[in-house]
């Protein structure tokens, strides 16, 4: 394989060899807004930089990137658990910020068809949200599904056999 | 005629003493005799006379003469000459082909002049070609084997315009069964065959069917005591034997329960079987068209292989959980039902049977019409579904056409062949139908008139009279359901038939007997005097050359020059006319297809997404047996994917590697799609890398992006790039020139355009093609 390209600002460690707590040469700053800002190694700010996930459904604890306003990535950092505490504790709560996730805990209703009308009761209360495709249902091997409705938010059903029987005929029903 | 050749051919063993030949007699025009310690080397059959009627001859091959048969089908000589003529092979004879259109020639030249010319359509090309080979070849001191598939198999020689060597091409518009019921039935028994993993099942199946049919036939014969012994002693006034009421009446309700049980076990043990014999024959069907070549499926339309291993395979499972149990149980009934009235009473049973013959000839002749209708009915349906799937994934040619209207119109058309084709169906089923109850109300009115006679004569009890009208009634009712059976037998048939003609296909690339596994290859290829004929068109001729390993060999040529072609044989895709590619040494059909190909890594200009995640996507490619756990995997998913430039835009989607994207890739563009596709590529880290117009999908600005991808997936591979801009192929080491299957120049791109052979032409008139564009820009 040949060496990852990477940017230069910061500490190569996707090539899998062992990395101790990792001593970023790049720092992160919360400005103003609750807009998060890189300070790169040499000096550079990039203002308004995004965090996410690379595997945020098959590896939620996996390698999480720092990318710019343009798409630019700034840092990679696999896994998040080598970083030291603060920077630790400010990406994770950035990263909560942007996995909003709320988890179904009941299904009221789902139409025939596509798309199909959906009725929940979340986590974060009740929902109705428009599912365009089948496809769009996805069932992990692991029994949970998740599902991404016409507008990109996703929602998660973290067990599918412990939810409640007339939920999940609601859900059989679909296939 | 094809006498005289079935003997030239056994003479090729070269066995025959001379003088002891067949055939040499005076009057033997057509046979000739060998000469002490010559061989045949080839021979090949001709189909034309020189009036271009059809008439047959041969030409045998030696290495010292040419004899043919008839001399000469044009040589402005008269072809009734008669009689084989042979000429002495010397240094300046040679054997030309032509074949551009539907009549090829043979041109036999000695001394610089044609000396013999014989015609043939393209259905005798493979041999004619064999032959031609075998005198090339024959200068090299590399004898040839005779191509044995010229000689002895006439039938093979069925003109095949799209099958190239090898191959047995699948009858696409005519499903239907063609031995008739014969044929029906062989095709059955065979799926049968596909029980035999379950052969206790389904013995405890037939057993089960055998025990509920005798069952339900308990009923009826107890109603004949009960109307004998207790029903008319009541009316004559005589006490009701309780005690015998109570066991008749039990032993009814035990019947039916009984019946019930065992037909119930039996239905659910049969369905059990004849699912898995469909899902046995899907998988089966799925696996063997994953074995055959690429040559099958380009001459397939995907929505009739799709319907072939999908609805086919449903069918015959209904038909053999629904259809075949009905019927097989129908059959017992029917045969029990009339042992148990010839028991009762033969004389009744006689005269109740008597219109049976009818009907079983009735069936067998309206089967007749149905089978014909049944096989164009289905033959309209596969056109109907055809027409979906061609239009469903080209509907951004169709609305950018504006051609909705005429889809529709297409459609509606495809679909007023099924509706048609049914209604022909339905016109003989309609009339059928009542046909039949007619007749079984007819048998039942026979019973009544003779039944009732006997039992004024006295010889016949109230009882059996109606245990006879019980048993009639339901033996012409499952006579009228077996009838049923003649459709789904037809159907089922046919889709029987459409599935073996896929497992029935045999892959044109084969794997060698004892076929080598390479291991990790360094990726040396040496190509030797390699041609390769497609159909009759023959697109390489004699290509040699030799790629080092890591060095990147561009192919360059206009369309139609070979250059992908080439690259198919690299891959093995297709398998040379004669000549051979050698990696490492070794001839590429001794490998072991898929151990070779998990060397090979391959970008083609339409690049596959599969339905699933960007990650599954880039390590569709990865060798599954080989121990990864998944956070390695990953780490080698994002190196691969930043190596192929596609780790940026992959974060920015929603769900950055964890994205699903569609069968053509869904939100994704064109060059985000090649590079992931890229991506793919590196992650096997292959060492023999093809490049077929990687970049030619895309614009300039994405070209760039993609090229520097494709710059780090070339360092250190064996690569074979194909372009037709030939600025992708500046890194090349070596630029090859093809042109009409031949390599016309080789060399570094400055010693090309130095030597202003075709590529400076070619390159020049790239360079005043971009300039001119940038002008009008």
């Amino acid at each position: 394989m040949t060496t990852p390209h990477q940017p230069s600002s910061f500490r190569p460690t996707a090539d899998g060899s062992p990395a101790p707590a990792q001593q970023p040469m790049w720092r992160l700053e919360r400005a103003t807004h609750g807009r998060l800002d890189l300070i790169d190694a040499v000096g550079q700010r990039h203002v308004d930089v995004d965090v996410l996930r690379a595997f945020p459904a098959s590896a939620p604890a996996g390698p999480v990137a720092v990318v710019a306003a343009d798409g630019a990535e700034l840092a990679w950092i696999d896994p998040l658990s080598d970083l030291d505490e603060p920077l630790r504790r400010l990406l994770e709560q950035e990263l909560s910020q942007r996995e909003f996730l709320p988890v179904i805990e009941r299904i009221e209703s789902v139409s025939d068809g596509e798309p199909m009308e959906w009725g929940v009761v979340t986590d974060r209360g009740l929902r109705r949200f428009t599912v365009a495709h089948i496809d769009d249902i996805v069932y992990a091997p692991d029994g949970s599904v998740s599902i991404t409705d016409s507008v990109g938010v996703r929602y998660a059903i973290p067990q599918l056999s412990r939810l409640d029987s007339r939920s999940r005929r609601l859900l059989d029903r679909l296939d | 005629m094809p006498d005289s050749i079935s003997r030239i051919a056994s003479a090729s063993d070269g066995s025959l003493p001379p003088g002891t030949g067949p055939g040499t007699g005076p009057g033997a025009g057509d046979r000739f005799e060998l000469e002490s310690g010559e061989k045949i080397v080839a021979s090949c059959r001709f189909d034309l006379d020189a009036n271009l009627r059809f008439a047959d001859g041969s030409i045998v091959l030696t290495d010292r003469r040419l004899v043919a048969d008839p001399p000469a089908s044009a040589d402005g000589e008269p072809a009734s000459a008669g009689g084989l003529r042979s000429w002495r092979l010397d240094p300046t004879t040679s054997i030309d082909v032509h074949l551009r259109s539907a009549v090829g020639r043979i041109e036999l030249s000695q001394q610089g002049r044609v000396v013999a010319r014989w015609l043939f359509t393209p259905a005798r090309a493979k041999g004619v070609h064999a032959l031609e080979d075998a005198f090339d070849a024959r200068g090299h001191g590399q004898p040839v084997p005779p191509s044995d598939a010229d000689v002895d198999a006439d039938a093979d020689e069925t003109p095949k315009p799209a099958a190239p060597a090898g191959g047995k091409s699948l009858s696409e518009d005519e499903p239907g069964p063609p031995g008739g019921m014969g044929a029906s039935w062989r095709a059955l028994a065979r799926v049968l065959s596909f029980a035999r993993p379950h052969a206790s099942m389904a013995t405890l199946g037939i057993f089960l069917t055998l025990a509920s049919t005798a069952a339900a036939l308990v009923p009826p014969y107890l109603t004949m005591p009960l109307v004998d012994r207790v029903l008319i002693p009541k009316q004559a006034g005589e006490p009701i034997p309780f005690s015998q009421v109570l066991w008749y009446l039990s032993g009814l309700a035990l019947a039916a329960i009984l019946a019930w049980l065992l037909s119930w076990a039996r239905s659910w043990t049969l369905a059990w079987v004849s699912e898995r014999i469909a899902a046995g024959l899907r998988v089966k069907t799925y696996a063997h068209m994953q074995t055959l070549s690429l040559d099958f499926f380009s001459g397939k339309r995907t929505g009739d292989l799709m319907s072939r291993v999908g609805s086919d395979t449903d069918r015959i499972n209904i038909f053999l959980s629904v259809n075949l149990i009905e019927f097989a149980s129908d059959v017992m009934l029917v045969l029990l039902t009339a042992a148990v009235l010839i028991w009762i009473n033969p004389w009744l049973a006689l005269v109740t049977l008597a219109p049976f013959p009818l009907v079983v000839w009735l069936v067998y002749a309206v089967r007749k019409g149905l089978r014909r209708g049944f096989a164009r009915a289905s033959v309209a349906w596969a056109d109907m579904t055809s027409v979906l799937a061609d239009t469903i994934p080209g509907i951004r040619v169709v609305k950018a056409f504006a051609q909705e209207a005429r889809e529709v119109d297409r459609f509606v058309a495809a679909n007023d062949r099924v509706l048609d084709a049914n209604d022909r169906v339905n016109v003989v089923w309609a009339f059928f139908g009542p046909l039949v109850s007619l007749f079984s109300e007819i048998g039942l009115l026979i019973v009544w008139v003779a039944g009732a006679w006997m039992v004024f004569s006295g010889s016949v009890t109230v009882g059996m009279l109606t245990a006879f009208l019980t048993y009639i009634s339901r033996f012409y009712g499952r006579i009228e359901s077996m009838i049923h059976m003649v459709p789904a037998t037809q159907r089922a048939a046919t889709s029987a038939q459409r599935i073996f003609d896929i497992l029935d296909c045999q892959p044109s690339v084969a794997e060698a007997a004892r076929p080598i596994n390479p291991g990790r290859v360094r990726g040396r290829i040496e190509i030797s005097n390699l041609h390769f004929r497609y159909g009759a068109r023959e697109i390489l001729h004699g290509i040699d050359l030799t790629i080092e390993p890591g060095e990147m060999i561009g192919l360059v040529g206009t369309s139609g020059s070979g250059k992908s072609t080439l690259a198919n044989l690299v891959c093995r895709f297709y398998d040379p006319s004669s000549g051979s590619i050698k990696i490492d040494g070794r001839d590429l059909r001794e490998l072991s297809i898929t151990a070779y190909r998990r060397n090979l890594g391959c970008v083609l200009q339409e690049p596959f997404l599969f339905f699933g995640t960007i990650a599954e996507n880039i390590a569709y490619g990865c060798p599954t047996e080989e121990t990864v756990d998944a956070d390695e995997l990953r780490r080698r998913i994002v190196a691969a994917a930043r190596a192929a430039g596609a780790h940026e835009f992959v974060l920015a989607q929603p769900l950055a590697y964890d994205s699903r994207v569609g069968e053509r890739g869904g939100s994704l563009s064109g060059g985000e799609r090649q590079r992931l596709s890229i991506a793919r590529a590196l992650l096997v880290d292959p060492r023999i890398l093809v490049l077929d117009e990687a970049t030619s999908a895309v614009d300039a600005e994405t070209e760039a992006i993609i090229q520097a991808a494709i710059d780090r997936l070339v360092a250190g591979r064996t690569t074979i790039a194909i372009a037709h801009r030939l600025s992708t192929l500046r890194r090349a080491n070596r630029l090859v020139v093809l042109d009409h299957g031949r390599i016309v120049e080789m060399g570094t791109h400055d010693d090309l355009l130095a030597a202003e052979g075709a590529y400076a032409r070619l390159y020049h008139a790239q360079q005043k093609a971009a300039e001119e564009a940038a002008a009008g820009a």
